[in-house]
């Protein structure tokens, strides 16, 4: 798996069930990333305090207490460590109520092992800056965030306004799988998967825009998860 | 079913109290008026009486003078009796004439049409264009006496009275006006809490309904009733949700290691057929969780049927306009026509993704039944009224009845997969919303409309 920087994630993992935890410890060990896990939301704000994380992963259902107040109570001692919130619980209100309550992010179980991982590494860049830049560049890929342009290796890519927001999306998590719920959920503020192919061809669509004239593939289509912007070169 | 109840405040003229107030004041003013007018005629009584016995006592008097002192002393009597008028009185007139009418005494230049003979009373008018009241009498058959009094000081009396009772009317108004005022706001304050707390019933609004013990009347024991039944409501609402929430997590926990244990299998498995069946199966576990959450989804809005409470305005020309765009490609690809026709700023309080979901799901079953080459319309119309038309197939008639129940699907509906939950989930929204869904009877193809109900 590609990592961006190189250097793996200091992760805290707040979550009482242990085999979950176990799993995210067997999940991380192939990325290099750093887990260390709290059973109790009591202890997770203890630890959060006392190391600096790169991210937070917090279960909403804890026997001690609720992940919403574990949120507020990390917040209110001035930690700004990103949060992902995890939770079975995963329907629009729930989402809403997770971010509210100041959690990143928010994600349902059961999840795919490269959503997580996808979504941890977008919390950390967009808490070291880095989303915030006016150009993205990724290989030959540049995305100007404030003129809506998109290049590949010095070519203009004519994008329709929803195209330039799917393309600029995948810039945000380059390297990383992006799965479709994600794109569903981010790009179209859809939480759920119609029936119909939506996805698929508007990622086709997309493709072909990125890869006329080129020889070299620009996506890489996931088998039964997702998709990946290459590098282009 | 009154749908949007969210903004709507009872207008000043419309309230109650305010009507309450102008009754009030019209019978208060009513009263004083019919007061007013009883104590005029009282008084116009009782004068009259007193300036009659007056007119009778001065010439009495006369008289006896003229019986027992002889004339001489009868025009003395006149003089001394006109010159000490006082101020406050109704000043007095006397006229003595001889056979033949001519003056001999008094401050009257000529006998009016009373008849001395019969003792005439009644009305006369004086010199000075004011009527007075007056008696006459026959002293001897060369003499006639007359008396009479002008009402000059009753009159004075009689507009100070009605001054008086008109200043305490119209304080009795003020007042009236006043304390109503006072008293409605306070009740229209108490009223407007419980109005408040039903139109949005949350922690603040539930406690300041609380009427405390103090409260004792009509309003306080429904303010009562009020907060028992939205504190009733809202518990049901929170174990609903509590609920369907224990029921997502312990089926989702479960299917979340199971996928982790089939992603493991994948991670090391070599043989394409495994690899397919492995596939196969977390598409299932996708399928079962999209179900649940179809399931609850329906269960959540039929719960809050037609409450909008608290809802943020959705624009839904945005909205749908979004959801054409998503499906414009796929519609290409699978050769059909999709054509949109979308009126601009159509907004309602609502759920913008359960409303996207409405549409995706009415999208997705046109696309699903209508065969390659056929056209499928979205339109959007202000009130609002959304339809998603096609000329594919349309329902059988034995399906209509039954299209928006639950696990339906139709009997031509090949491939099998989705839920079945589609259309139900659209009828759950749009009544979540207020709205209803109808399929429109007749015409090629079938015609979905989203609409508010028509009262």
């Amino acid at each position: 798996m590609a990592v961006n920087g190189g250097a793996g994630l200091d992760i805290l993992h707040i979550e009482d069930d242990a085999r979950a935890a176990s799993d995210l410890q067997l999940l991380v060990k192939a990325t290099g990333d750093r887990v260390t896990w709290e059973g109790t939301g009591e202890g997770g704000v203890r630890a959060a305090g006392m190391h600096d994380f790169d991210v937070i992963i917090l279960d909403r259902m804890l026997p001690d207490t609720d992940g919403l107040k574990v949120v507020g109570k990390i917040r209110a001692s001035g930690i700004a460590t990103p949060v992902l919130m995890l939770s079975a619980l995963g329907r629009t209100i729930d989402r809403a109520e997770g971010l509210d309550a100041g959690a990143d992010d928010y994600l349902a179980k059961p999840f795919e092992a490269t959503e997580l991982l996808a979504r941890l590494r977008a919390l950390k860049r967009r808490a070291s800056g880095q989303a915030h830049n006016a150009v993205i560049i990724h290989g030959d890929f540049e995305c100007h965030l404030k003129a809506r342009t998109a290049f590949r290796a010095g070519k203009h890519l004519a994008l329709s306004p929803k195209e330039f927001e799917l393309f600029r999306y995948l810039m945000e998590h380059a390297g990383d799988v992006v799965t479709r719920e994600m794109l569903l959920r981010d790009v179209w503020n859809m939480g759920f998967d119609p029936q119909t192919n939506v996805v698929d061809v508007n990622i086709g669509r997309l493709r072909r825009k990125l890869e006329d004239g080129f020889d070299c593939p620009a996506l890489e289509t996931v088998r039964g998860t997702g998709y990946r912007l290459l590098d282009g070169k | 079913m009154a749908s949007n109840t969210g903004s709507e405040r009872v207008a000043l003229l419309d309230s109650i109290f305010t009507r309450l107030i102008a009754w009030s004041i019209a019978v208060c003013t009513a009263v004083v008026l019919l007061l007013g007018l009883m104590v005029t005629v009282q008084f116009n009584q009782l004068t009259e009486n007193s300036l009659r016995r007056a007119v009778e006592l001065d010439l009495a008097a006369l008289a006896v003078v003229y019986q027992q002192d002889g004339k001489d002393e009868l025009l003395r009597r006149i003089d001394s009796r006109l010159t000490f008028v006082g101020d406050q009185t109704n000043p007095p007139y006397i006229l003595l004439v001889d056979a033949a009418g001519a003056p001999i005494a008094g401050n009257l230049a000529e006998w009016p049409s009373l008849s001395a003979d019969r003792g005439e009373a009644g009305s006369i008018d004086l010199p000075n264009g004011e009527a007075a009241y007056a008696r006459t009498v026959r002293l001897s058959p060369d003499l006639q006496l007359l008396a009479a009094r002008e009402a000059r000081w009753d009159r004075t009396l009689l507009s100070r009275l009605l001054l008086a009772f008109a200043a305490a009317g119209l304080f009795v108004i003020l007042a009236v006006a006043l304390g109503g005022q006072v008293t409605a706001r306070r009740l229209s304050a108490r009223v407007a809490r419980i109005n408040n707390a039903f139109r949005d019933p949350d922690e603040t609004r539930l406690s300041a309904l609380d009427p405390g013990r103090r409260d004792r009347d009509e309003i306080g024991e429904l303010a009562r009733h009020s907060m028992a039944a939205l504190a009733r409501m809202k518990a049901l609402v929170i174990a609903h949700r509590e609920t369907s929430d224990k029921i997502a997590h312990e089926i989702r926990t479960p299917l979340m290691h199971l996928d982790t244990r089939i992603q493991r299998l994948l991670d090391c498995a070599e043989e394409e057929e495994w690899i397919t069946s492995l596939d196969a199966a977390r598409d299932e576990i996708r399928h079962v969780i999209a179900l649940l959450e179809s399931l609850l989804d329906i269960a959540a809005s039929e719960a809050r049927r037609g409450d909008v409470t608290g809802l943020p305005p959705v624009d839904l020309s945005d909205l749908a306009r979004s959801m054409g765009e998503l499906y414009a490609a796929s519609a290409e690809e699978s050769g059909h026509d999709l054509a949109l026709d979308i009126a601009d700023g159509v907004t309602l309080p609502g759920d913008g993704m359960a409303l996207s979901r409405m549409i995706a799901n009415l999208l997705d079953n046109a696309f699903k039944y209508v065969p390659c080459g056929g056209a499928v319309t979205l339109s959007l119309r202000p009130g609002p009224i959304l339809t998603v038309a096609d000329d594919g197939p349309g329902v059988s008639p034995e399906d209509r009845p039954h299209i928006f129940e639950r696990f339906r699907r139709g009997r031509d509906s090949g491939s099998g997969n989705g839920t079945g939950l589609g259309l139900a989930l659209v009828r759950a929204i749009a009544e979540r919303h207020g709205l209803e869904v109808l399929l429109m009877p007749g015409g090629k193809g079938a015609t979905f409309v989203v609409r508010r109900p028509s009262p």
